[in-house]
């Protein structure tokens, strides 16, 4: 399809200007042209927030932080002003990037913080919004201080603040540092987490559309999807729809290419380019090595091995048909000298350590994982160990909790047991663990798998 | 109202319930450990799985609002499974020292293991410990024990949501995840005890009661506490004649599930009794001898009738007879002192004081916090009862004697029916005042300075040997039942009442309050039309424990708690 060719850089495309940060250097590329024109439709009608949603609707964005979420419909659901009364609408930019894997927003923030500024604005201009807030990752202290730069420069140059360039409209963006919590990236969490209290996640319904920080209606946006918003609005959404596979999956994606590549790095292609394609880019597998396996969507999409992702489109849909998760596009690529269980045993690591302690099954069910798994690669792992795993985490996810990090966690562990079972069993076996005690407690955990929960409870 | 079905059963419940109000409507227990009907839902515990079609995931059904039609299946093998799970996931770093646990018997994990937990344990890892948060005091009243917390952010919500005072907060995350205080901060506020009371686990304990009594020899009894005159509902729980401590007793009018530490730790002294008999001295002796309750009775009479008789002013038997009630006295002791004075040994009215102590506080959903200067229950009933307020300058003998004027002429006979009748028993000059009378009769349970002073002392049993009712702030008529019998020789001033007014003929010696309330409600202001064994007086049962507190909605209660009532004393019903 057309809409797979080589693209220039969109998003990328002042990176590495010596003045990308600076507004003066955007402005003489072109920036913040969009947003004078909306400012400028917004006092003739030519320009109004349902035409900018439309515009978004049209070009089949969806939204870049994981979830693929169509971006414009989720615009649709906040409650228009009749229904929401004297409640302030919120968005609220996610920069709290902290899946492993994933380092496409950093670049965006510390390369060219203008263009998410100008997608914030456009955004804010489709919702009604008057005060926006960009939630960044507290590690990221360099991307925290260009973008406060960049805030306080718009303010100066007029393309924020009250009356914004004569157009009777205010807008105000606030940088929020978060406290380096992985889970304050799942929407619910990070609003927690800004309006002061604890990232935990909350319970939903009510959506953040509906009630969300400070019980105001919020939208919630990936740093990557508000820049694509601002190149919707620049040069139309046909263009944007033109990009990428098919279309569902549309636009010009950032794939954070990590692990053992020649070339890992940030590449930018249409959405859904072939595997092979996206990998040629990174400069192929390192030192021509065989591919063993890929991760293709962040720490918490299951595991593909190469058979699998082979020839496969990389986008929501391609992925998702191979049984895996296209995320955040954070493409870990492990070649044949990895080692499964010593990979899958430090992704755990990273759940135990992250978990908000919330829910039970997560609280308690990663830190067992991790227990488990950290015992087998150390050689006293037993025979029955792996089935305990899956069956731990087959009841952890799927509903037992309240956001969805237990399935992100249970899901390299359920991938790689159940497609790399050799190599854990290899551990198994070397087990250095007398026999006896293994034996007993064998037998135990049979008996228990063999009792329906309907037994037990009678 | 919505109609929801559970495991096939139809039931209404508000529009207002979630799924699992609406499966313990339908008489499905889920079990659950965060939910408590007081606080705000948090969905957290992960234990009342169910499902509920039309929805492909599993739900907590906490956080499942009802809607009409919906049909919940409780009792589904996934939803057992899923149950099973988040009990597994409980248990595989709880201590399961319950043998040295002091929450085992009211122990909501130790419940729901037993009745569906897995038998036996899939883990082997290393159990999780907390050192440094163990066996800890985190406030004046409450030890905390991380080892055995469950993360149900129960007591935090309490904290924030109840007292408003946030105290206590999650400190790390994931499986390192504890409640503590905020640095520098202790649990300390004036309902710290409800703290423990909403722990489901061993996680919380009050340090007055820990270890001083296996829960399931404790038995409950419905009461009111006397702290002060909000009159919140509550259970005394005792063994053996002994009292071990109060729990929260629910009473969505009062209040709700929350007992103020002021009135929870009282619980205790009603264990002090100084007094075991009758004590009286003879005319210008120097000690007090033990006597029995025939021969003190006797001299009370004596001493009110020769003052009626002997001296100049034959006629101001009035002012030479006075009789002192208290506000401690329950409504019926209060109308019976009111009517014998009136009747029989025809003196003034009986006046009483309220000694005013420090504000305490209780909340409830409906009317939020209610507050209570008095420090003792029934002033109202007293009142209605016909005893006499004394007024702040007012110029009746008990105003004189409160406002240190001392009165021109003492009384030949003082008769105070409370040695602690006002906080300032206990102070000499006060009771030098008091003391001037010829003859000074007091009931008392505990030594103080005027027990000490007086000529008679009538023994008289705590709160747990009382029955009767009180009145509380907002007028409600409470019941206080009898949870264990004072000493043989001890009574209760009804008794005594009673005794003294069959000497006149006009009582009968052998009826309870229940007779007294019977004779007295036509009269009494409040009291007319009201039934002994209504719900109203009686309240709610004592709940099994003060974690399980059934739902404000009233669609369940627990059915299965015991209440220790004493079977009323068969009594004829006659007038003498």
């Amino acid at each position: 399809m057309s809409g797979l060719e080589t693209i220039s850089p969109v998003l990328l495309a002042r990176l590495g200007k010596p003045d990308s940060r600076a507004i003066e250097g955007y402005v003489a590329d072109g920036g913040y042209a969009s947003w004078k024109k909306v400012l400028a439709g917004a006092k003739t009608g030519e320009w109004t927030p349902a035409k900018l949603t439309d515009m978004v609707k049209a070009s089949g964005l969806r939204g870049r932080g994981g979830a693929g979420f169509p971006c414009g419909l989720k615009w649709t659901f906040v409650p228009t002003k009749d229904k929401r009364g004297d409640k302030p609408v919120y968005l609220l930019c996610n920069a709290d990037e902290s899946e492993p894997g994933t380092f496409k927003d950093r670049l965006l923030i510390e390369q060219d913080p203008h263009q998410i500024l100008e997608g914030m604005m456009l955004a804010s201009f489709a919702l009604d919004v008057k005060h926006a807030y960009i939630y960044i990752r507290g590690e990221m202290v360099h991307g925290a201080e260009v973008l406060n730069a960049a805030v306080a420069e718009a303010h100066a140059k007029g393309f924020l603040g009250t009356d914004i360039l004569g157009s009777g409209i205010d807008l105000t963006i606030t940088v929020h540092r978060g406290a380096g919590a992985y889970i304050c990236g799942e929407e619910t969490a990070l609003i927690e987490s800004l309006e002061g209290k604890r990232g935990h996640p909350r319970i939903k319904p009510p959506f953040p559309a509906v009630s969300g920080v400070w019980g105001a209606p919020t939208v919630v946006n990936n740093v990557e999807t508000l820049c694509c918003v601002k190149h919707i609005v620049d040069r139309g959404a046909d263009w944007f729809k033109g990009v990428g596979r098919n279309e569902k999956n549309t636009g010009p994606k950032l794939y954070a290419v990590s692990g053992h590549v020649e070339k890992p790095g940030v590449y930018e292609a249409p959405i859904g380019i072939p595997w092979e394609q996206l990998l040629a880019m990174a400069g192929g597998v390192r030192g021509g090595r065989k591919l063993k396996a890929v991760i293709p969507g962040g720490s918490s999409a299951p595991i593909l091995t190469a058979a699998e992702i082979a020839g496969i489109p990389m986008d929501f849909d391609g992925i998702a048909a191979a049984k895996s998760m296209f995320g955040s596009a954070a493409i870990i690529v492990m070649d044949e000298t990895t080692d499964i269980p010593k990979a899958v045993t430090n992704i755990a690591k990273f759940y135990a350590h992250e978990s908000c302690g919330q829910c039970t099954p997560c609280r308690e069910g990663t830190p067992w994982l991790l227990k488990m798994l950290r015992r087998i690669v150390n050689g006293e792992g037993k025979k029955t160990d792996l089935d305990l795993l899956l069956q731990i985490s087959n009841q952890m996810g799927n509903g037992m909790t309240i956001c969805v990090f237990a399935d992100a966690a249970i899901a390299p562990v359920i991938s790689g047991i159940t497609k790399f079972r050799s190599e854990f069993e290899a551990y198994v076996e070397k087990s250095q663990k007398p026999t006896f005690e293994q034996g007993a407690s064998d037998d135990l955990t049979n008996a228990i798998a063999n009792r329906t929960a309907a037994g037990i409870h009678s | 109202m919505a109609k929801v079905t559970v495991d096939g059963k139809t039931v209404e419940v508000p529009n207002d319930a979630n799924a699992l109000e609406a499966c313990r409507a339908a008489g499905v227990e889920v079990p659950h450990f965060c939910y408590h009907p007081a606080l705000s839902i948090v969905g957290q515990c992960r234990m009342c799985m169910v499902e509920v079609e039309g929805v492909p995931k599993i739900q907590a059904s906490c956080t499942v609002p009802v809607r009409d039609g919906m049909v919940i299946k409780a009792s589904t093998e996934k939803a057992l499974a899923a149950r099973n799970a988040t009990m597994e996931f409980l248990l595989i770093n709880h201590p399961l020292d319950c043998p040295i646990c002091d929450q085992a018997g009211e122990c909501k994990l130790q419940d729901n293991a037993v009745a569906g937990g897995l038998p036996v344990s899939r883990t082997s890892e290393p159990r999780r410990q907390f050192p440094g948060y163990d066996r800890t005091e985190i406030g004046p009243h409450v030890i905390a024990d991380m080892t055995r917390c469950i993360q149900c952010t129960r007591c935090i919500r309490f904290c924030q949501e109840i007292t408003e005072t946030g105290e206590l907060t999650f400190i790390e995350r994931g499986g390192h995840t504890i409640v503590w205080t905020h640095e520098g901060k202790a649990l300390d506020n004036d309902l710290s005890g409800c703290a423990a009371d909403v722990c489901p686990v061993g996680a919380l304990t009050t340090k007055e009661f820990r270890f001083r009594k296996r829960v399931w020899w404790l038995d409950k009894t419905r009461s009111i506490c006397d702290g002060c005159e909000i009159g919140c509902s509550l259970s005394i729980e005792h063994r053996d004649g002994v009292v071990y401590r109060y729990t929260p007793r629910v009473q969505p009018a009062v209040n709700d599930y929350w007992l103020c530490d002021h009135g929870r730790f009282r619980a205790e002294q009603l264990n002090e009794l100084d007094f075991t008999k009758p004590e009286i001295r003879v005319v210008g002796g120097a000690e007090r001898r033990q006597t029995n309750w025939g021969e003190a009775l006797d001299a009370v009479k004596l001493a009110i009738e020769k003052a009626r008789t002997e001296g100049k002013d034959k006629e101001k038997i009035s002012e030479k007879v006075i009789v002192l009630g208290s506000a401690n006295l329950t409504t019926e002791e209060a109308w019976l002192l009111a009517t014998l004075c009136k009747d029989s040994l025809k003196v003034n009215s009986p006046e009483f004081t309220v000694g005013l102590g420090p504000r305490r506080r209780i909340r409830n959903k409906k009317d939020g916090w209610l507050y209570g200067t008095e420090a003792a229950p029934n002033s109202r009933g007293c009142e209605a009862a016909g005893l006499t307020r004394a007024k702040e300058g007012g110029t009746s003998p008990l105003s004189l004697l409160l406002s240190k004027k001392s009165s021109s002429s003492p009384p030949a006979v003082l008769y105070i029916t409370d040695a602690a009748f006002t906080e300032r028993a206990n102070d000499p000059e006060f009771v030098a005042e008091l003391r001037k009378a010829s003859v000074l009769i007091v009931h008392a349970r505990t030594r103080n300075a005027l027990s000490e002073a007086a000529d008679i002392v009538l023994p008289v049993a705590s709160l747990a040997g009382t029955e009767g009712t009180f009145v509380n702030t907002k007028g409600r008529v409470q019941r206080v039942d009898l949870a264990i019998l004072a000493p043989p020789i001890v009574r209760t001033s009804l008794e005594i009442f009673l005794h003294l007014g069959a000497k006149y003929g006009a009582f009968d010696a052998q009826w309870t309050a229940r007779h007294v309330f019977d004779r007295m409600k036509a009269s009494v202001p409040g009291y007319a039309g009201l039934d002994w064994d209504s719900d109203d007086l009686v309240g709610n049962p004592p709940s099994v424990s003060p974690a399980a507190a059934y739902d404000a909605l009233g669609l369940n209660k627990d059915a299965d708690v015991e209440v220790f009532t004493r079977p009323s004393v068969a009594a004829p019903d006659r007038k003498p």
